[in-house]
Parts: structure tokens; C-alpha cells; sequence
């Protein structure tokens, strides 16, 4: 009881700037494509919102309860492939077959569980690895249902109606734009309630010493699935919603181990087991990877003036930066490791906080 | 499947599977002493293939002449390695660890890309396609010689680990990091020392597959994958356990494709890799140390 | 008033590149340039630079916006958004892989921007109707039919196996090649896939050779095509042909293994020595530029920026007039004759004549249809 005054505590007192802020932010985000109608921007938004639910989506399994999976891929592909057949063979829209993408990721969710959970630090990582592939080689093997490594292809989709009046027929990127920011929202609200109810106790309890919290009696079967299937359901929503946003799905684009790789990236360098820390992530390395991708640094330093396009500078900027932004990727990532091992959040939350020790 | 189909299979697996074993004991070392899944591991193995290549294109080396270079230059590699990075992070949290492998992987591959094209790389020995027959069973020429180069190097890796004082502080480091440096052994050292060999093993690894495979900057992945199957398959740290893992992978990959079917052998050692995992996770070889 | 100062910043963001440069006319170029695709991508980045340095000669400057979308169709989608809607390019070239260029088609048409795919083999891509978006190279079913015609006019085959990589060019080409060989009376014994980058084929290998089929037909995107037809001579595979569809049995590096690679007919969407106007011309310039051979991947990249660019500039960069204007055109390049045209359900498909070539004596040599033949086809295959 008396933690959980606390608790409420904690959330009425330095809570509400936060509470405050987000409210703020989300009314800004929910706004913005009334001011900026550029497409390119707004997909960049809609990858911000996409990596933000799936990193927030892994915080769950791995940063509150500790246990590292590197096999999202396969409930990103599920939720996928499950919404992309029943679209395309059935005719059955995308806001019912998301949620057949839901259950059939929870179900794989307790398969792998099932076998993974047994499996401590890094067997269970590798044991992760192991089912993600085994789906997705299956995905290519059972060409009937998936079309193997084809892909499934999309040319429309169905206006989302409600009676007869056309809510939207995904012309645009708006309807995408909101799907997404309400998915995000959604995500970083359920990290919250998970943060602040006994579930997030438990969770946080297996991650910080497995067998103590056993002796507490959690029950840790119980818990660790739980927290493996509300990860699942958001990963497949995910993958939903990139299938529909893409309108092209193939084994190598929605099952591989780069995929469940990028998701773990996301938010061990926002910063793992807190709130915020995928959204840092996804705040770093959605733009960062997009500027190294299309070269608008060296663009920038071109079109200003300041380096010219014909000088040996500029050709080389132009043509060998392009090829270079995975490897300045990569320094990232090792310096966020090495320099920022709390992920760039809990970074500057040190700084801060040794700032305020030095004003006191 | 007639009998000669399973023979031949069976031949080639494990011949390959010898291959594999090396990449094996690279990361079962690393992982025994360090506890660090190194995710970097294929990459490592790419580096030792450039450097194959380049000896042989450039310098005329043999391949597997050119182990005897390699071999150093990727224990130096290794080392430099862990001096560097590895050692920064070896009391931090397992996901940076991972995270940082996963890293110097993308440095390591996106550098050689820069430096040398994507572009694949093939070396031609005069061998590269010689085999010779044996009761029916073609026998891949210089999968044979990689396969005795590996039996050899194995061997003498086990001396070292068993016979030597350095080997016996590095299989003291490997079972409890604390009580060896109470005891005085120099564990960072140690670990400089362990994945050092561990890269030198992934570079031969390289060597001795570059006259039957092919090169370019992103080769790594794939067996880093078969990397983790085998290490966790024979028990992680354990040599002898990465060898007969080395092997049996081979060996299930080769007869799962022609008695099941190619697309499927993957799901096949995926599969017995759980198993493994679940009723054993201590691998084939037992405990968790060398 | 806050709508108005975004407005302004955006069209001061928007206005920024390009604008020093009126008579130039502004192309967009999407290819993977690194990732997993990257060799075969380079192949293109290395064409596209031969037609600008081309067009400049005919006094055509383009401002090449090069984007790489790292083989991912939702990076390949944010690429194709820049281009058409800030760096407001006349026309796009690329993507090069199926994925990612399955995923743009459809954005060409939101956006009408011209879209000119090079080299993606997926039949789909110009199978769904869209105006602006235009294939130059032949979709995966003509790599499988071109060899089995090409078979048919020297001996008529009993059985055939099949091997090929387990990707969507792989299967789409052997799925053709299956329906042609039924049609034909052809009996399939053996259908293996397998993953790209496979070490080790020997055992699939030797349960095809124990089929003792009449022909060998083998997909492979990548130098797996050397390793497939080492292991075969390994164990002692020898068919009355070998077919390989696709890029891995195209390549130089592929010639060079002498032992392995003579006599093996490929399918392949250009040759260096075809005489389509200018194409040895262009093997000879871009083996002295980048000091290997062009793979037909260049070639195809070439002729699609030299296409895009003219007819582009022709039209002052003007979207529409530049997509009619690559409906209405018609062209004779390195690539043969090039129009796009509906056909067979494809929209803007190029009917392009896939050649088939076969290693003799160290060198590739056309060898069918007849009429672009350098030598006549040797047949059967025998290993050296």
C-alpha cells in the first residue's frame, strides 16, 4: 500500500510536467499535417512513429523484465504476413485482419515462450534467433500460403467505411500519419500503466535477479509470457501496419534477423526499461540514418556553396559518403556503447542530474 | 536415396562441417572466457578472407600456405580488438555487449566495402575444382587438405589449452573470472590473449574456405549464424565440443538435403539446435567451460 | 500566421538545391549501393555514371540525385518521396531490386513521376496498370523461356532438374520454366532450392545426378554459380545441357573459371558482343573506366538513364509530357530496340530480346536467336 502511494505520488509530483509535456507534444504531432502537407516529411514522422512502437514494443520483454530477445522479426512478420493474406487471397480488410495478426503473434508468442523461458542469458538470445529464423524459412518454404520468396504484393486497399460514409481511402499519407501516432501513443501509454502497476514489479523483479524474484513467489513462467505476449501484440501491429504502409511484404523484408537486430538498436541506444528511452532511439536513429542514407549532409555542404560540386571535396563527398553511412552507423552505435552504455537518454540524465549536484 | 547419394553426403558433410568447426572454436573461446556473444564473429572471418585473397592475388601465396600469415596477423587483429573495446565493456550489461559486437560487425564489413567494392571476389587455385575418387564417393580435393589443417590446428590449440601454463590460466579465467585473478592470473590479459586466438581461428576458418567459396564485405552473417548453432550445440567454451558441433552441423545440413530437401535442411538444424537447447543446454560436451 | 511561416521555410527548404541550375534537367537515380545488394548495385551506379558523362557529350547535363535505399522497400519509398517531392526531379531511374521497386510503382502513379525500372525482374511490376511506370528489361519469364527455345532447336530433352536460390528470382524463373517444360512434354526429376550463399551443394548434387537428367536448369543471382558448377564437376555431374538463368553464369568471374564454365548456356538480357548498336563500343569505354567488364545490370542501367535523360530533357523536364513522351518514343541503343508497350496484361513493358549465350573456348559467344548468333550453339555439354 505504502509503495503504491508512493508511486501515485511520484506521478502527481514531478509527473505532471511530464504528464503536461507529452499531452503538449502529442497535440503538436496530432496538428502537424495540417501545417506541413509534404509527404517526404511526413513519411519520415510515420518511420519515427514505426520504430518508436517497435522499440517500445521490445522495452517491454527486454528492458523491464530483462530477457533479451533478437527474434522480433517474427511477430513483426507474423502480424505481416498474417493481415497481408487474409487482405489479399480473402478479402478480408486490414482493420479486421489485424487483429487475426494479433492472435496468431500471440500464439507464437506462447510457443516461443514455452520453449525460450527455460533458457537464461545468453541460450535464450541465441535460442530467440533460432525460432525467428526457423518462421521465417518456413515463410519461404510454404509458398501456397505466403507465395514464398515472391512476396505478396498489394495494389489497393479497401476504404476503411463506416456505415457508408468513406472515413478514408488511404490515398495519402495522413490516414498512415494518424495510424501510426495513435499506435506510438498507444505503445508508450501501455509502457506506463506496465511501468506503474504490480505487472511492471514483476517484470522488473525477474529482470533484476530471476531466482529471488522466484522465491518471492513470482511465478516466473507466468510473468515472463506476459510481458512476451503484450510485446508481441504491439511488434504485430507493427508489422501490420508496415504491410499495409508499404503495400509489399516478402520473407527478407518483414522476417530477417537484421530486422530483430534494428529493433533491439532502437532501444538499447535510447536508453532500456524506461518510458522514454525508444523514443530517443527512434529520435536518433530514424533521422540519422535517413540523413546518412540520401547524402543531405553533403548535398547540404554543396548546395550552400561552401564545397564545391566539381572541387575533389565535393565528388568525394558526394560519391563516397553515400557508400559510407552504414560504417558511420556502426562508429555510432560502439561510441552510444562505449561512452553512453545507458543509451543516450540515461546519458544526458546523468549529466543533468550531476549538474543539479553542482548547483546544490 | 540410394546408399552411394547417403555415402556422399555424409562424406562431404563432414568435410565441410570441418570447416565450420574452426569458425566454431573461434567463437567458443571468446564466449568461454568472456561470456560476450560475439556477434562480429562472421566478420571477423571475412577479414581473414580479404587477407587470404590479397596474399594470394597480390603476393601469389598459397591459401593454405598463407594461414601461417594470416594466422598472426589475425590473433594481432583480435587482440587489438579487445585491448580496445572489448575489455571497456566486459562487466557491463550483456545487451551492450551484444550490442557493441554487433557494432564493430558493421565497421568492420561497411570498411572493407569502402576499401575494396562490394564486389565479390573469387580465388582460383589450380585446385580449386580437383577432386578424386574413392569407392564411388568424389572427395573435394582442397576440402580434404582444409579438413586435415583443421584436425591439426584443433589438436594443437588443445595442447596449448591443456598442457601449457598459459592455456591453463586461460581455462581458469573461462570457469571463474574472480577466483582466477585472486589467484593472480592477469584476466584482461587473458581475454586479449583469448580473442586473439579466437579471431585467429575465424581468419583461418576464412582462409581455408576462400578456394572453394567467394568474398565480398557482407559474407560474414551467414556464419556467424552457423557459429552460434555450432558453439551452443557443442557446449559453449567447450573445443572439443565446437569440433564434433562443427561436424554434426555439417554433416545434418548435408544429408538434410538430400533426405528431406534443401529448402528445408535449415529448419532441420534450426530445429535441432532447440532440442539441444532444451534438453541439454549445456551442449554436447557437458559443462560450460573449456 | 503559423502556417504561413512554415509555408515560407519549406519553400525556402524546397527551393534550395537545384535552383542555380535552370537548363539542367534533374533525374532521380534509386539504387542499392550498400546492404546485401550492393555488388550487383554497383554494376548500376557504374552504367548510370557512364550515360551522364554520354549525355553530357550530346549536351544534355543532368543533375543525378543518387539515393540508396540499402535493398529495403521502405527506404526505397522514402528515397522515391524525395525525389518527387522535394528535389522535384523530372523523372526517376531505379530501384534496382523487385522489392523495392514493387513497393514505388504504385507511388510513381500518386505522384506522376515518370519511373523507368532497369533491371528488377518481377513479372508484377508492370503486370498492375500503372501509367508512368516503365520497365526496360525483360521480366523473370523470358529468362526460362529464351533457354528452353534456344534447347528446342537442338535436341528435344526427356527430363530436366531444376536448382535454384531460394528468392523471389529464383522461384519466379523456375516457375515459368516449369510450366514451359510441362507444356513440352519435359518430365521434371529433381526441384531443389536452396539459400543463397550456400556453401556446400554437394549432396543435392549428387541426388540429381543419381536422376540422371538430360538437362541441368540453374537460377543463381550471384557467384553461387561457380560454386554449383564446381561441386557438379566434383561429383561428376554431367547432363546433355547445362541452363543457367540469370546473372551468376553472366558474369566475368564466371568465364574465368575456365574448367568450370565451358559449354554452360546462360540467359542473359545483353551481351557484349551482340550487335545491338554501340555495345561493344561501351563494354570496351567501361572495362577501361572501372577496370572489370559491364554485366548486362550496367548495360540496362545505362540505356535507362540515357532513355530517361533525353527524353526528359526533350521535354524541359515537364512530368507528363516526359511520360508520354517515353510511351510514344521508340530507340535503338546498346540495348537493342526499345519501346514500351502493352502486352499480355504488362503496361510500359519493353519487349526486350533476351539473348542466350554459351562459353566456348574461354569467351562468351551469342548463340541464339540466330539472327544476333555470333557462333552456333555446341551442343551437348561435355565437361573439359
Amino acid at each position: 500500500m505504502k509503495s503504491f502511494n508512493n508511486r501515485l505520488a511520484s506521478i502527481r509530483g514531478a509527473g505532471t510536467v511530464k504528464i503536461v509535456g507529452v499531452i503538449a507534444v502529442a497535440a503538436i504531432l496530432f496538428a502537424f499535417p495540417r501545417f506541413v502537407e509534404s509527404p517526404y516529411a511526413l513519411h519520415m514522422m510515420i518511420l519515427f512513429f514505426l520504430s518508436t512502437l517497435m522499440g517500445s514494443s521490445w522495452n517491454i520483454i527486454g528492458g523491464y523484465t530483462g530477457q533479451y530477445s533478437v527474434g522480433h522479426a517474427a511477430y513483426f512478420g507474423t502480424g505481416a504476413y498474417t493481415t497481408m493474406i487474409l487482405l489479399t487471397f480473402k478479402d478480408i480488410p486490414p482493420w479486421y485482419g489485424v487483429w487475426a495478426g494479433v492472435a496468431a503473434a500471440v500464439v507464437v508468442a506462447l510457443v516461443i515462450g514455452t520453449i525460450c523461458f527455460r533458457l537464461r542469458g545468453p541460450y535464450f538470445v541465441l535460442a530467440s534467433i533460432a525460432v525467428a529464423e526457423i518462421i521465417r524459412v518456413t515463410a519461404l518454404n510454404l509458398t501456397d500460403l505466403t507465395k514464398g520468396a515472391e512476396g505478396i504484393l498489394l495494389t489497393d486497399i479497401p476504404p476503411f467505411m463506416i456505415g457508408d460514409t468513406i472515413l478514408t481511402d488511404f490515398s495519402s499519407k495522413v490516414p498512415y500519419y494518424y495510424i501510426s501516432l495513435v499506435l506510438a501513443l498507444l505503445m508508450i501509454l501501455v509502457t506506463w500503466l506496465v511501468q506503474n502497476s504490480k505487472l511492471g514489479y514483476y517484470f522488473q523483479a525477474i529482470r533484476e535477479d530471476q531466482d529471488a524474484a522466484h522465491s518471492l513467489g513470482i511465478n516466473l513462467t507466468i510473468w515472463k509470457n506476459a510481458a512476451l505476449v503484450i510485446s508481441a501484440v504491439f511488434t504485430s501491429l507493427a508489422g501490420s501496419f508496415y504491410a499495409i504502409f508499404v503495400k509489399f511484404i516478402d520473407p527478407t523484408t518483414v522476417l530477417p534477423l537484421d530486422l530483430s537486430v534494428q529493433i533491439v538498436l532502437i532501444s538499447i541506444i535510447g536508453g532500456i526499461g524506461t518510458i522514454f528511452g525508444p523514443v530517443v532511439g527512434a529520435l536518433v536513429l530514424v533521422p540519422l540514418s535517413e540523413m546518412l542514407r540520401s547524402n543531405i549532409i553533403a548535398q547540404g555542404l554543396i548546395n550552400s556553396g561552401l564545397v564545391s560540386a566539381e572541387s575533389a571535396t565535393g565528388i568525394f563527398l558526394k560519391e563516397h559518403l553515400a557508400h559510407a553511412h552504414v560504417l558511420i552507423y556502426g562508429i555510432l552505435v560502439v561510441i552510444v556503447i562505449l561512452f553512453m552504455p545507458e543509451g543516450v537518454l540515461g546519458f544526458f540524465r546523468t549529466i543533468v542530474a550531476r549538474k543539479r549536484k553542482g548547483a546544490a | 536415396m540410394t546408399f552411394s547419394v547417403l555415402l556422399q553426403s555424409l562424406v562431404s558433410g563432414v568435410l565441410v562441417g570441418g570447416v565450420y568447426a574452426l569458425i566454431g572454436i573461434g567463437l567458443t573461446i571468446i564466449f568461454g572466457v568472456m561470456r560476450v556473444i560475439n556477434f562480429g564473429h562472421g566478420d571477423i572471418m571475412m577479414v581473414g578472407m580479404y587477407m587470404t585473397y590479397f596474399l594470394f592475388t597480390l603476393a601469389g601465396v598459397d591459401p593454405f600456405v598463407s594461414i601461417l600469415a594470416t594466422m598472426p596477423l589475425m590473433f594481432l587483429f583480435g587482440a587489438i580488438l579487445q585491448k580496445i573495446f572489448i575489455n571497456r565493456i566486459l562487466g557491463s550489461l550483456p545487451q551492450n555487449q551484444i550490442l557493441l559486437t554487433i557494432g564493430l560487425g558493421l565497421i568492420m564489413s561497411n570498411s572493407a566495402m569502402l576499401a575494396f567494392t562490394s564486389d565479390y571476389k573469387i580465388l582460383t587455385t589450380s585446385y580449386s575444382s580437383s577432386s578424386f575418387n574413392l569407392a564411388g564417393i568424389s572427395i573435394s580435393q582442397p576440402l580434404l587438405i582444409s579438413f586435415l589443417i583443421t584436425c591439426f590446428i584443433t589438436a594443437a590449440l588443445y595442447w596449448f589449452l591443456m598442457m601449457t601454463d598459459t592455456g591453463q590460466a586461460i581455462r581458469a579465467t573461462a570457469q571463474d573470472r574472480e577466483a582466477a585473478q585472486l589467484m593472480g592470473i592477469n584476466v584482461k590479459w587473458m581475454s586479449i590473449l583469448s580473442f586473439g586466438i579466437g579471431a585467429a581461428m575465424a581468419g583461418t576458418a576464412g582462409a581455408l574456405i576462400s578456394p572453394t567459396y567467394y568474398i565480398f564485405p557482407q559474407v560474414g552473417s551467414a556464419f556467424t549464424l552457423k557459429a552460434f548453432v555450432i558453439t551452443v550445440l557443442g557446449g559453449m567454451g567447450s573445443i572439443v565440443g565446437a569440433t564434433i558441433g562443427g561436424v554434426i552441423i555439417g554433416v545434418v545440413e548435408s544429408v538434410a538435403a538430400v533426405a528431406i530437401s534443401s529448402d528445408w535442411k535449415d529448419v532441420v538444424v534450426f530445429t535441432i539446435f532447440l532440442l539441444v537447447l532444451l534438453i541439454k543446454p549445456s551442449g554436447l560436451m557437458g559443462k560450460s567451460h573449456m | 500566421m503559423l502556417r504561413k511561416i512554415v509555408l515560407a521555410a519549406a519553400i525556402t527548404v524546397l527551393s534550395l538545391p537545384g535552383a542555380s541550375y535552370a537548363a539542367k534537367v534533374k533525374i532521380g537515380f534509386i539504387n542499392t549501393i550498400t546492404g546485401a545488394e550492393a555488388p550487383i548495385g554497383e554494376n548500376l551506379t557504374n552504367g548510370v555514371t557512364m550515360a551522364i558523362e554520354d549525355l553530357r557529350k550530346k549536351g544534355i547535363e543532368v543533375d543525378l540525385v543518387k539515393e540508396d535505399d540499402t535493398g529495403k522497400p521502405e527506404k526505397s519509398l522514402a528515397a522515391f518521396e524525395k525525389l518527387a517531392t522535394r528535389d522535384n526531379v523530372a523523372g526517376v531511374v531505379g530501384p534496382y531490386t523487385s522489392a523495392c521497386s514493387s513497393a514505388v510503382a504504385s507511388q510513381a502513379d500518386k505522384y506522376k513521376v515518370p519511373l523507368l525500372v532497369p533491371a528488377a525482374a518481377k513479372e508484377e511490376i508492370t503486370r498492375k496498370g500503372y501509367k508512368y511506370v516503365f520497365r526496360l528489361n525483360a521480366p523473370a519469364d523470358v529468362y526460362s523461356s529464351v533457354l528452353m527455345d534456344a534447347i528446342l532447336t537442338l535436341d528435344k530433352p526427356k527430363t530436366i532438374a531444376y536448382i535454384y536460390e531460394s528468392t523471389d528470382f529464383g522461384s519466379s524463373t523456375v516457375k515459368t520454366a516449369k510450366e514451359y517444360a510441362k507444356k513440352l512434354g519435359i518430365k521434371e526429376v529433381a526441384d531443389e532450392k536452396y539459400q543463397k550463399g550456400a556453401p556446400d551443394f554437394r549432396s543435392t548434387l549428387t541426388k540429381i545426378k543419381s536422376k540422371n537428367p538430360d538437362i541441368v536448369f540453374m537460377v543463381s543471382y550471384v557467384v553461387d554459380a561457380i560454386t554449383l558448377m564446381r561441386q557438379s564437376k566434383e561429383i561428376g555431374l554431367s547432363p546433355k545441357a547445362y541452363l543457367g538463368g540469370g546473372a551468376g553464369f553472366t558474369t566475368a568471374q564466371f568465364l574465368a573459371q575456365k574448367e568450370i564454365s565451358n559449354l554452360v548456356m546462360a540467359s542473359t538480357q545483353w551481351t557484349d558482343d551482340v550487335n545491338w548498336p554501340g555495345a561493344p563500343d561501351f563494354a570496351k569505354r567501361y572495362t577501361a573506366k572501372f577496370k572489370k567488364e559491364p554485366t548486362y545490370h550496367a548495360a540496362c542501367a545505362y540505356e535507362a538513364m540515357m532513355i530517361m535523360a533525353e527524353t526528359a530533357s526533350k521535354n524541359a523536364g515537364d512530368r507528363d509530357k516526359t511520360r508520354n513522351g517515353l510511351k510514344a518514343g521508340k530507340w535503338n541503343g546498346i540495348m537493342g530496340e526499345v519501346s514500351f508497350a502493352d502486352y499480355d496484361g504488362f503496361t510500359n513493358q519493353n519487349k526486350h530480346q533476351m539473348l542466350v549465350q554459351q562459353v566456348q573456348n574461354g569467351r562468351y559467344e551469342t548463340v541464339f536467336p540466330k539472327k544476333f548468333a555470333t557462333k552456333p550453339p555446341v551442343y551437348p555439354f561435355k565437361w573439359k
